[in-house]
């Protein structure tokens, strides 16, 4: 075929053949480009997920366990302070994910008319996301832990007796110190995002509605909502995973038990106990797993919510 | 059908700029299709705007069969626009979008989903239910957008440049498309366009704005027979306009006197107009001046000449045969028909065209 192509340049068999070609040379330059991206993708992060899974099975040559088994996974699963470390943590992801998305959605229609003063607005409203969280989670002890200053505001007006009366909203079980450390840090992060958007898209569709017989919130409901939620999607989805593995926040404002998932593996992990080694792996693959699963399910969802 | 009335509406987007929209009276007839026609930035999208609610006017009133409408939301009116890029919802299909406003008034499902099929064979695609606005082109977008609003069954029917986004075929089809479909149903409808020919061809009347001032209101062939001012004419593509004096039906100007019973001004400084389409060229007899061709085009189905009578250059359109006739250089008898002769008041100084076109408006409504 080869030998047979430079007699008949010009029949058109060579033609695709050359095409291919070029394909095949173009693919490889965009492989090359992107290899320093993928090498360091497939180290870092799956050179780190395969060895946490082995270890998660009870592969440690170091400290002389070779086999494989479930071992670990059945401890975690069976162990009741885990279970509710899972429910806390998904609850802390959730609750945060879904009231800042509210917020931020609020905010950003607040924030789209012209308004005097709108450019000093809408600077202090994303300035904190330059905050590191770990400043956010100091933030929130100050504020509303049992000696903070909201307790002790409140014991000065007579609202309570003594700041011991204040509820617990730090290091208590339902997280709400965490869960306001989060939703404080990620509204704006999720309402710049549908801001932009909302500025992009204009207020032409809602006008449409509101002429084809829609009143203020149909058309809020109808026709804003599913424009601007492609974008909340994307943001929540990051800040749900965010949220769920993040380690910090919880350590520094969570209650002793149950702890988040995260609080816990790490323990685990740093145990003196080497053989607790596998079974802080399992949990780390439960949360990349859990991760991985909630945003599948949280993105089918709202592409649900999009059509109708 | 509903009678819309626009009683000295006004609308200032700032307290320092000019009106977009200055003292509008306009009587919008009921069953009719009237065109708002003006260069772009005349205030004729803001006016429209302020007839479905979508804008708050600054002063004035608008009336839906006598009652005032200002105060009321945009989705109780009845008035529902159809928007020139269309905005058809992106993420709904094609049935979603016509049926939006049904299922917000709550209409039920197996209703909705006949009175779509309704529509869709009105607006001649038939079948389209599941299609994504995406997979539609220009003509189709505009035609379902088109079914989404008359769904509703509105009382009146805003279109704002509903054929400027077609290419040429598909505007001489939506333009019969709309044109049945408002005598069909009749409804009051509204339309915005800058385009003199498309106002023309569809209006029953034509609201002419310039710098948001109503120019003159008149039924389309008054614009081409009785502008009422040099500006008025030139928009609808008038070329030849000869200054001079006029006095008992006849008019003398730089090139000669000419008898012209049709006019705006009784006597005193005045503007001659003649369309090019009306010059006779070579004919002789009365009101003839002598003239010499300077240049000429042949177009195919007309020729274009431009004459020179003394200092003073027209234009003329005759039939392509007078090319073979005439060349240029020639010298050649020009013809002004006194019946076709059109007396306007002195062209304006300044910019504020309010005082000529008000005198001017007197005769031509």
């Amino acid at each position: 075929m080869n030998e047979k192509a430079p007699a008949n340049p010009s029949r058109l068999p060579s033609l695709p053949r050359m095409r291919l070609s070029e394909k095949g040379a173009r693919r490889m330059t965009i492989g090359v480009l992107l290899a320093p991206v993928i090498v360091v993708i497939l180290l870092l992060f799956m050179g780190g997920l395969i060895t946490g899974f082995l270890r998660s099975l009870g592969y440690f040559p170091l400290i002389g366990l070779n086999d494989f088994n479930f071992d670990a996974y059945l401890s975690i699963f069976t162990d009741n302070g885990f279970i509710r470390s899972f429910v806390l943590t998904f609850h802390i992801a959730f609750t945060s994910t879904v009231i800042a998305s509210i917020l931020a959605i609020a905010s950003a229609m607040l924030l789209r008319p012209a308004f005097r003063g709108k450019r000093f607005v809408q600077f202090i409203f994303s300035l904190n996301l330059t905050i590191p969280h770990l400043v956010g989670a100091v933030g929130v002890l100050y504020l509303f832990s049992g000696s903070g200053l909201v307790s002790r505001l409140a014991t000065g007006a007579g609202l309570i007796d003594a700041p011991a009366e204040f509820p617990a909203l730090v290091f208590d079980p339902w997280a709400i110190g965490i869960i306001i450390q989060y939703v404080w840090k990620e509204i704006p992060f999720i309402g710049v995002i549908v801001l932009a958007i909302l500025l992009s898209v204009g207020e032409d569709y809602e006008s449409v509605a509101r002429s084809l017989g829609a009143n203020r919130w149909q058309a809020f409901r109808h026709v804003t909502l599913p424009l601007v939620m492609p974008g909340v999607v994307s943001a929540s989805v990051i800040v749900f995973a965010f949220t769920f593995g993040a380690f910090e926040i919880p350590w520094l404002l969570g209650a002793t038990f149950p702890k988040a998932l995260p609080v816990l593996a790490f323990e685990s992990y740093t145990d003196v106990d080497l053989a607790a080694r596998p079974q802080a792996m399992a949990m780390a693959m439960v949360i990349a797993f859990m991760s991985s699963l909630m945003i599948l399910a949280y993105m089918k969802l709202s592409r649900r919510y999009i059509r109708s | 059908m509903t009678q819309v009335k626009l009683s000295g509406l006004t609308k200032r987007f700032d307290e320092k700029s000019e009106p977009a929209v200055d003292r509008l009276d306009i009587e919008i007839e009921s069953g009719k299709l009237t065109a708002l026609l003006g260069p772009s930035g005349c205030g004729k999208t803001t006016t429209m705007k302020m007839i479905a609610g979508l804008l708050r006017p600054t002063d004035g009133d608008i009336l839906f069969d006598g009652s005032s409408i200002v105060g009321i939301a945009p989705e109780d009116r009845g008035a529902v626009m159809v928007f020139q890029n269309y905005l058809l919802f992106p993420y709904m299909s094609v049935a979603d979008n016509i049926g939006f406003g049904l299922k917000m008034r709550g209409v039920s499902r197996s209703e909705i989903r006949t009175r779509v099929r309704d529509m869709l064979d009105l607006v001649q695609m038939p079948g389209f239910e599941e299609r994504r606005p995406k997979q539609l082109s220009g003509g189709q977008q505009q035609r379902i957008a088109l079914a989404r609003a008359l769904i509703v069954q509105p009382n009146v029917l805003l279109l704002d440049e509903p054929l400027s986004n077609l290419d040429a075929h598909l505007r001489d089809e939506m333009r019969e498309l709309i044109s049945g479909i408002q005598t069909e149903l009749g409804i009051t409808t509204v339309f915005v366009t800058h385009d003199q020919e498309e106002a023309v061809v569809l209006a029953d009347k034509i609201a002419l704005l310039f710098e948001g001032r109503l120019q003159q209101f008149d039924v389309p062939d008054a614009f081409y027979e009785t502008p009422g001012t040099v500006d008025i004419a030139k928009f609808f593509g008038g070329t030849n306009f000869i200054p001079g004096r006029c006095e008992d039906g006849r008019i003398t100007t730089a090139i000669g006197r000419f008898r012209a019973p049709h006019t705006a001004v009784d006597r005193g400084e005045a503007v001659l107009s003649i369309r090019p389409e009306a010059v006779e060229l070579g004919g002789g007899g009365g009101n003839s001046v002598r003239g010499r061709i300077r240049s000429h085009v042949y177009v195919g189905r007309y020729a274009r000449f431009r004459v020179m009578i003394g200092e003073v250059e027209i234009e003329v359109i005759t039939d392509p045969g007078q090319v073979k006739k005439l060349s240029d250089g020639d010298e050649v008898s020009v013809r002004f028909d006194p019946d076709k002769i059109w007396i306007l008041g002195p062209a304006a100084d300044g910019k504020d065209g309010r005082a000529d076109s008000d005198s001017a408006r007197q005769p031509a409504g």
